[in-house]
């Protein structure tokens, strides 16, 4: 052709052998969708085969978290729903230690504490102002968990505002000190990645006004 | 020491180096992520065949890497060429993938996005007999497919930093999103020669053999844009 030469048609695959490869693509295609694809993205396993190779889980995730990303929009749209730990007695034990008296005469600090079984998450925050010191010391008691420290519901922000302050997996714990990076929310997210159900207990101290869990 | 302990502890030393780079570009990541992405997020430890499927899906699913292929291919008929050429690409870009993710070497994405849209648009050309039209020459196909893959390799390994794969059983885990992509590859090379086989056969092929470069030429130039204004406006 331009940069070869055109084949003569003896040299090409003959109808039949192309009719023949078309099905064994068709047949090779279900097979994949049912025993890989759907296994790995949707966790309809209807053979097994995609637990047995590991694929399952990763479709069982993928679906968890698509589910929780539709929940957190209607959450965030319908601010009034946002369950309080005091409100939802459905969230599982969430126990907030009555505030100690404060030191220096401002800020708080308290003990918080959440059970967390296996893929489930947790999110507790901490109300306060730009520039605030947040002291804080977590621990997991029975595994390790997935964390994520972040900040939002920044004044005039989009609803999709983020603002990291570190996250981790695999981990057994965390300390240090949140310096506030705006006037909003600010916290830890969990997320048990493990086999059992774990505790995660969380110290806080610092210049903030109101605590609680949100997810 | 033994040799094997020696070069177990460069092997560690070089995933140390790549774990910091990717400790670093994890920094600016955004929120909860979902889908793939959210999925290698959650897990830790050798997830092996969870990255194979990864990485073919990635490899079926991405439409340059199929462009590409789809003008490699478009003049060649013997198996054992095919071989050559899809063996020259999956080395190119195997080598690059491992490298960049190893060593931590991120390009921007829009840059080599960019560059994997202008191998499309070369290899429309070279089919259309272009360089030598212009410059007299043909120049060596298996070089350029070899070097093209190596960008496109690049571009995986951007992709999988992208992911903040975890540190733990990055190794195991890289193999396997590797060995994901020349599957993905086979897979999608068979349906691509099912279809030019049936198409081959008619007198039509020849008629537009060109037309369909020029396609594909237009289709190359505009990933080549689509990247190009994405790098502007990003």
């Amino acid at each position: 052709m331009y940069n070869s030469q055109m084949p003569h048609i003896d040299e090409l695959p003959t109808p039949a052998q192309l009719i023949r490869s078309t099905l064994i693509a068709a047949v090779s295609a279900a097979a994949l969708l049912v025993t890989v694809v759907l296994p790995s993205e949707y966790a309809i396993d209807p053979t097994g085969i995609g637990r047995v190779l590991g694929l399952t889980p990763m479709g069982e995730i993928k679906v968890q978290l698509s589910a929780e990303a539709k929940a957190d929009v209607v959450t965030r749209t319908a601010p009034t729903l946002q369950p309080t730990v005091a409100a939802s007695p459905a969230t599982p034990a969430a126990v907030a230690a009555p505030a100690l008296p404060s030191e220096a005469g401002i800020g708080r600090s308290d003990v918080m504490q959440v059970e967390l079984a296996p893929g489930e998450a947790a999110e507790i925050k901490v109300t306060a102002a730009e520039g605030a010191r947040i002291e804080f010391d977590w621990s997991v008691s029975g595994g390790r968990v997935n964390y994520d420290t972040h900040g939002d519901g920044k004044t005039g922000a989009p609803r999709s505002f983020y603002h990291g302050y570190g996250k981790g997996k695999d981990v057994a714990g965390d300390r240090g000190t949140l310096v506030a990076a705006f006037d909003g929310s600010h916290g830890w997210f969990w997320r048990n990645r493990s086999g059992a159900t774990v505790t995660v207990t969380l110290r806080a101290k610092g210049g903030y006004t109101a605590i609680k869990r949100v997810a | 020491m033994t040799m094997s302990s020696i070069l177990s502890a460069s092997t560690l030393r070089l995933v140390v180096a790549c774990l910091l780079a990717l400790i670093a570009s994890a920094a600016s990541a955004h929120g909860v992520a979902e889908g793939d992405q959210g999925h290698v997020q959650e897990v830790t430890g050798v997830q092996f065949v969870p990255f194979v499927y990864l990485g073919a899906k990635h490899m079926v699913t991405g439409y340059d890497h199929l462009l590409f292929l789809f003008g490699v291919i478009f003049f060649l008929y013997k198996m054992k060429h095919i071989g050559i050429y899809v063996t020259l690409f999956a080395i190119g870009h195997s080598t690059t993938m491992m490298l960049g993710v190893l060593t931590g070497v991120a390009v921007n994405a829009y840059v080599i996005d960019a560059i994997i849209g202008l191998s499309v648009v070369y290899k429309a050309l070279d089919n259309l007999g272009a360089f030598r039209r212009w410059f007299g020459v043909q120049p060596n196909t298996k070089a350029a497919t070899l070097i093209f893959g190596m960008f496109h390799g690049f571009g995986l390994a951007t992709k999988i930093q992208e992911f903040e794969i975890s540190r733990d059983g990055l190794l195991a885990n890289l193999i396997a999103f590797n060995i994901g992509v020349e599957i993905g590859q086979l897979l999608a090379l068979s349906a691509i020669l099912i279809m030019m086989g049936f198409w081959r056969r008619t007198p039509s092929f020849a008629r537009h053999a060109y037309a369909a470069n020029v396609l594909l030429m237009a289709a190359g130039l505009t990933l080549v844009d689509y990247q190009l204004v994405g790098l502007a406006v990003a």
